[in-house]
């Protein structure tokens, strides 16, 4: 064995910390936390300390979510090769135990932003936790298709956290951030759920592409796309943003709408989409991203 | 910075997109129903969740009307003042 091959498997062999941080997903955090401190900047000048509590409450909060979800879908993510290698299904962690951790950093999170930020953004915070536990994981997940339809509410609470946390108050300008997240969802995840659809189905989870077919979801995708840019560019008509959001919005719509065009186009001529359907998943991530940066740049030029 | 388009055209513009595209995705979803054989009670849950973002969407979409013909308002007494302090 070389020193380096040693020094891999070291880094690699699991570890407590290592699966208390997997528990909180920090991959999917790091957008949730950009949805969530972009708004501020949106809002408003919030102050270092806003900012920073903001960040370590939504952080523990997603996480504690996230750590909940992985207790409740136990049973599942031991059949599904995407979820098999979690801390509860390859046995290295309790599920009372992760259940703890859970409810324990969202209960800090909630201390946390209600003590150093408002009470109104530890509110939407904790709103956002239990619609991902109980409406989305615990309720549509496993009864619907339009699960991840509904269930993208849970993904959009971050921007109206942020812009409360510097506000104090919930506008009309928040709510469209939070509708741009609600609408992306769709094309998002169904990206994903079109590769991912025979993993889906032996879990019994009835994502769309399993139930309503490969064609509607593909649709569906399409439309929701189109809906999402009329979306992103509404906030302009009342003020909010100017001439660079707008140019960015536009931009990133017409890529993110030219990738799900091909999606179709591919299906429909009946050739293999997966790779497409692959650029669209991991793009959109870059969109939204994309798209929340504009938006906090617009502001301050 | 102001947009260099009219904003009521950009407004319209838009709410059919909205629209038009939120009425396709309720007719995909209502094909996708009726094409499933699932009991009718499980259908209207279904309906409800079609529906339930459409209502959210045409109040949010009222409420956009009503503050981008108030933003209009105030840029044309903004450009009338301006008129009025150069003249």
């Amino acid at each position: 064995m070389t020193a380096d091959t040693a020094a891999t498997m070291a880094v690699r062999e699991p570890s407590l910390a290592r699966d208390l941080i997997a528990l909180t997903k920090p991959r999917i955090i790091s957008l949730l936390l950009l949805t969530t401190l972009a708004p501020m900047f949106v809002a408003g000048t919030p102050s270092w300390a806003v900012i920073l509590w903001t960040g370590i409450g939504g952080y523990l909060m997603a996480g504690g979510a996230n750590a909940v979800n992985m207790y409740l879908d136990r049973d599942i993510d031991h059949v599904m090769a995407r979820t098999r290698l979690r801390p509860i299904p390859s046995g290295r962690m309790a599920a009372r135990a992760v259940l703890a951790f859970g409810v324990a950093i969202a209960t800090a999170a909630t201390w946390l932003l209600g003590h150093y930020v408002n009470v109104l953004t530890a509110a939407l915070a904790l709103s956002g936790f239990y619609f991902y536990v109980f409406v989305y994981t615990q309720w549509l997940k496993r009864t619907t298709p339009q699960n991840i339809v509904l269930g993208g509410a849970a993904g959009a609470f971050p921007p109206l956290v942020g812009w409360a946390a510097v506000n104090g108050r919930v506008d009309l300008a928040s709510i469209y951030l939070f509708l741009i997240i609600f609408y992306w969802t769709p094309p998002h995840f169904w990206a994903l759920a079109l590769i991912k659809q025979h993993d889906y189905g032996r879990a019994g989870v009835p994502m769309a592409p399993n139930i309503w077919g490969e064609h509607e979801t593909i649709d569906q995708m399409l439309w929701y796309t189109v809906l999402l840019i009329g979306l992103t560019v509404l906030p302009v008509t009342f003020g909010v943003f100017g001439t660079f959001y707008l140019a960015s919005a536009l931009v990133l719509g017409g890529i993110l709408l030219q990738g799900v065009w091909r999606i179709r186009a591919l299906a429909a001529r009946g050739e293999l989409w997966t790779a497409a359907a692959w650029k669209v998943y991991k793009f959109s991530l870059l969109y939204l991203a994309l798209l929340f940066v504009a938006m906090a740049v617009d502001r301050h030029i | 910075m102001p947009v260099p388009v009219p904003v009521p055209l950009l407004f319209w513009i838009c709410i059919t997109l909205v629209v038009v595209a939120q009425l396709l995705i309720l007719r995909s979803t209502v094909r996708a129903m009726r094409a499933s054989s699932s009991a009718s009670a499980r259908r209207t849950i279904e309906w409800a969740y079609a529906v339930v973002p459409m209502v959210v969407l045409a109040v949010v979409l009222v409420a956009t009307w009503q503050a981008s013909r108030d933003h209009g308002t105030r840029q044309d007494m903004e450009a009338r003042a301006n008129q009025t302090s150069a003249s």
